[in-house]
């Protein structure tokens, strides 16, 4: 049992923050606000930002020195499943969980202070550059780990430049700005650039669902010494950890999604009659249905009990561990309830009229980021070949 | 009474504590056993683990068992399949007892649990008849009062090891006029009663794990009926709860994964990439039930009633013991099929017995079918 649960006064403020999320969510953002903002970048709506910020919503994580409410990663999920569950595009975990995590981490560091506070007032939406590969395998290396990445930093005066390219960057729109990971002569550096920094070349991406990546180049761009958050050791360690943060959030993203679908799909089994009768009470549609219900429920007590550790403080190998078996297990849960959700709908799900395609697309994109469910696996048994000592067998 | 706090210690500490007891006490010739033991192949070290009082982890130490919380549980049935820790006969342990402490008398409870708890009795499980498998509640075994007695008249079939046991506990049908839930009874009866015939029944790997057991004008004491008359469907599904968790624990799947790890090491199948992919996949599937199952369990143990949703549980694990039977047999090949165990560093494996012994386990404790079915109404509130 999570230690959110084990206490009944979390327990409690967690219960009245998911009704206040769920009843917000339910109100200001119905699936067709999402469908309509599908047409074009950034794919999601800066004043619904604001909103979150005005719900106390985007510093929920960050410390209270720099604005925010200190509070938990079960909180944190309250509010990102009742957004998933009304398809909202906007990018909180990216935001939120990856930048900000990562930034808190740094938090030593007067630009990634700074930054925190502009993101918990909602006014500063960065992203995390990180993933060079296109195909996702190469941002690992043989033990699981994030790779050494292959952009650059190197100090020139007073300045650090940097050179190198990165992809599938979120927010793709409207970023302000982005943490890149390089490689420098002292090791990992995580090194802030502002967006419109000279030279900066972005191409942004439209994806599945309509929100947006970006692939990112900058070849020999300088930005100042001072925006080097971390380096070496600490920034390595600030990094993984912003990950695995972001992929449990995932995790509780897709859980969100998976549970929508279903419940759609169970609607629509209860309603449409076909020979005279509900095509629910049909028996090989129903235990099709109790197949999309199991992996919900695998997922759905996976990732309370990954959010739980997380609260807990649970770190280092046993955090990745945890992280990478949740968007695993999310991923495929997902993607598995999204294809039935299509089946049995029939033609009806196939259009894009139907509200189960927003659903259906936001499932595809939230299971590719930062790794699929089989690349999650590998690392997954990587992580843990290494964890318990095993020789690693070539591949 | 045990007084020991199992649950104080901290994990790691308690599965070494018992990883050093099996280590020292289990019998090195019965680890891995190629199937089910018989009750005197088993017997001394189920005694061994009896005067440790470990024989019941499950039940409420106040009845004499450890009173583990379900991550000990796991714990420690974990560390007797990573041992090779063969299952003794557990029908007692795992159904009379939660029976009698939820639904007995003080007189039953008194007479029976210690008497488990010491090995006197040993329990099997009369329940499914030829006619009343899938639809168990059409059973028509009968019991007719008689003076202090019910004679019963019947047959009752895959009863788990009948042969060794001494008792049995089985639901018969009281009323005949009453909708067919509503006349069953539950009733104790002791195996050496006059008129019980049992028949070992062969099966497809070769052992004689069940039975049929025929009544034949058996006369059972009135005192031996559980709960009131025409009660026994109800007290029958609130311990089915207790038998799907059982059965669903991820032990069923996580002890035939750590073999198969260990025969594609052996034949450096392991370094294969697509072996591997699909090993991981299954390793996850069965290492994600781990979050379901204390779910489960901790409802049970906070004495609330579990609902239908325990049926997935039941789904999961014995299909997923299934798919990595179904690999362990790819990857043995040819060996795989020949009856003799392998012998592997970490003792010995017969993969076709695995493969076979994968089977009755979607059929038993009610068919995948029917659990899929129970979930379709009772949770996802689809039409009948």
């Amino acid at each position: 049992m999570s230690a959110a649960l084990a206490d009944p006064d979390r327990l409690q403020q967690l219960q009245m923050l998911r009704a206040s999320a769920l009843a917000f969510s339910a109100k200001e953002s119905p699936p067709s606000r999402a469908r309509a903002l599908r047409a074009e970048p950034p794919g999601f709506d800066l004043q619904f930002w604001q909103a979150l910020a005005a719900q106390g919503w985007t510093g929920l994580l960050a410390p209270e020195s720099a604005g925010g409410y200190a509070q938990g990663f079960a909180e944190m999920a309250e509010i990102a499943a009742a957004l998933a569950a009304q398809v909202a595009p906007e990018p909180l975990v990216p935001v939120l969980v990856f930048a900000g995590r990562l930034l808190q981490a740094c938090s030593g560091h007067p630009t990634a202070r700074a930054l925190l506070e502009e993101i918990a007032a909602g006014r500063a939406l960065p992203a995390v550059a990180w993933q060079e590969d296109a195909s996702d395998a190469g941002n690992f290396d043989q033990r699981g780990c994030l790779a050494e990445p292959a952009a650059t930093c190197a100090r020139q005066g007073g300045d650090l430049v940097l050179r190198g390219g990165k992809r599938h960057v979120r927010p793709g729109a409207a970023a302000t700005g982005y943490i890149v990971s390089a490689s420098s002569p002292h090791g990992l550096a995580l090194v802030w650039l502002p967006a419109g920094t000279e030279g900066l070349v972005t191409a942004v991406r439209r994806l599945a669902d309509g929100t947006c990546a970006a692939r990112l180049h900058f070849q020999g761009i300088a930005v100042p010494a001072d925006h080097l958050l971390a380096v070496g050791r600490a920034a390595e360690d600030a990094l993984a950890a912003a990950y695995d943060e972001a992929l449990v959030l995932a995790g509780v993203e897709l859980a969100a999604v998976c549970r929508q679908m279903l419940s759609m799909t169970l609607d629509y089994l209860r309603t449409r009659k076909q020979f005279g009768k509900p095509i629910g009470s049909f028996q090989a549609l129903q235990h099709r249905a109790v197949d999309m219900l199991i992996q919900q429920e695998l997922s759905g007590a996976l990732v309370a009990h990954a959010v739980g550790e997380l609260d807990r403080g649970c770190a280092g190998a046993e955090r990745a561990l945890l992280a990478a078996r949740v968007k695993a297990r999310c991923s495929e849960a997902a993607l598995a309830v999204a294809r039935e959700s299509v089946q049995m709908h029939g033609a009806i799900g196939f259009t894009d009229e139907c509200d189960l395609g927003l659903y259906v697309q936001r499932a595809l994109v939230l299971s590719a980021w930062l790794g699929n469910g089989a690349l999650q696996r590998r690392r997954f048994a990587h992580l843990s070949r290494n964890t318990a000592g095993l020789p690693e067998a070539a591949a | 009474m045990n007084t020991t706090d199992w649950n104080a210690l901290d994990t790691e500490d308690f599965r070494a504590l018992v990883r050093g007891f099996f280590e020292q006490h289990y019998p090195e010739s019965l680890r891995y056993p190629k199937r089910r033991l018989r009750w005197a192949e088993i017997r001394d070290w189920t005694l061994r683990l009896s005067a440790q009082g470990w024989l019941a982890p499950s039940w409420p130490a106040r009845y004499g068992g450890m009173g583990l919380s379900p991550e000990k549980l796991i714990a420690f049935i974990e560390e007797q399949e990573r041992h090779g820790v063969a299952r003794a006969p557990d029908m007692g342990i795992t159904m009379v007892g939660p029976l009698l402490i939820q639904h007995g008398t003080d007189a039953q409870r008194a007479h029976y649990l210690p008497r488990i708890l010491s090995c006197e009795d040993i329990w099997c499980q009369g329940y499914s008849e030829p006619d009343s498998g899938s639809d168990l509640a059409s059973l028509r075994t009968e019991a007719v009062p008689e003076g202090d007695d019910f004679v019963v008249n019947g047959q009752k079939t895959w009863t788990t090891l009948a042969q060794d046991a001494t008792h049995i506990f089985l639901l018969v049908r009281t009323d005949k006029a009453a909708k067919k839930q509503q006349g069953i009874s539950f009733l104790l009866a002791d195996m050496r009663t006059p008129g019980i015939t049992v028949r070992p029944i062969r099966n497809i790997a070769g052992h004689e794990d069940f039975c049929e057991v025929f009544f034949d004008n058996v006369r059972v004491p009135r005192a031996n009926l559980v709960g009131e008359l025409n009660q026994g469907w109800t007290m029958a599904k609130s311990l089915l709860g207790s038998e799907r968790i059982m059965i669903g624990n991820p032990r069923g799947a996580r002890a035939p994964l750590l073999r198969l790890r260990e025969l594609a090491q052996s034949s450096g199948l392991d370094r294969d990439a697509a072996w591997r992919a699909r090993h991981d996949e299954l390793r996850l599937d069965v290492d994600d039930l781990d979050a379901l199952f204390v779910r489960c369990a901790d409802v049970l143990r906070r004495g609330l009633e579990l609902g239908p949703e325990v049926s997935m549980l039941k789904i999961w694990v014995t299909e997923a013991q299934q798919r990595v039977a179904d690999l362990m047999l790819e990857t043995a090949g040819e060996s795989g099929v020949i009856d003799a165990s392998l012998a592997l560093p970490g003792g010995a494996l017969h993969p076709a017995n695995v493969f076979f012994s994968a089977r009755p386990a979607s059929i038993y404790g009610g068919s995948n079918e029917i659990q899929r079915n129970i979930l379709a109404r009772g949770v996802l509130g689809l039409p009948g």
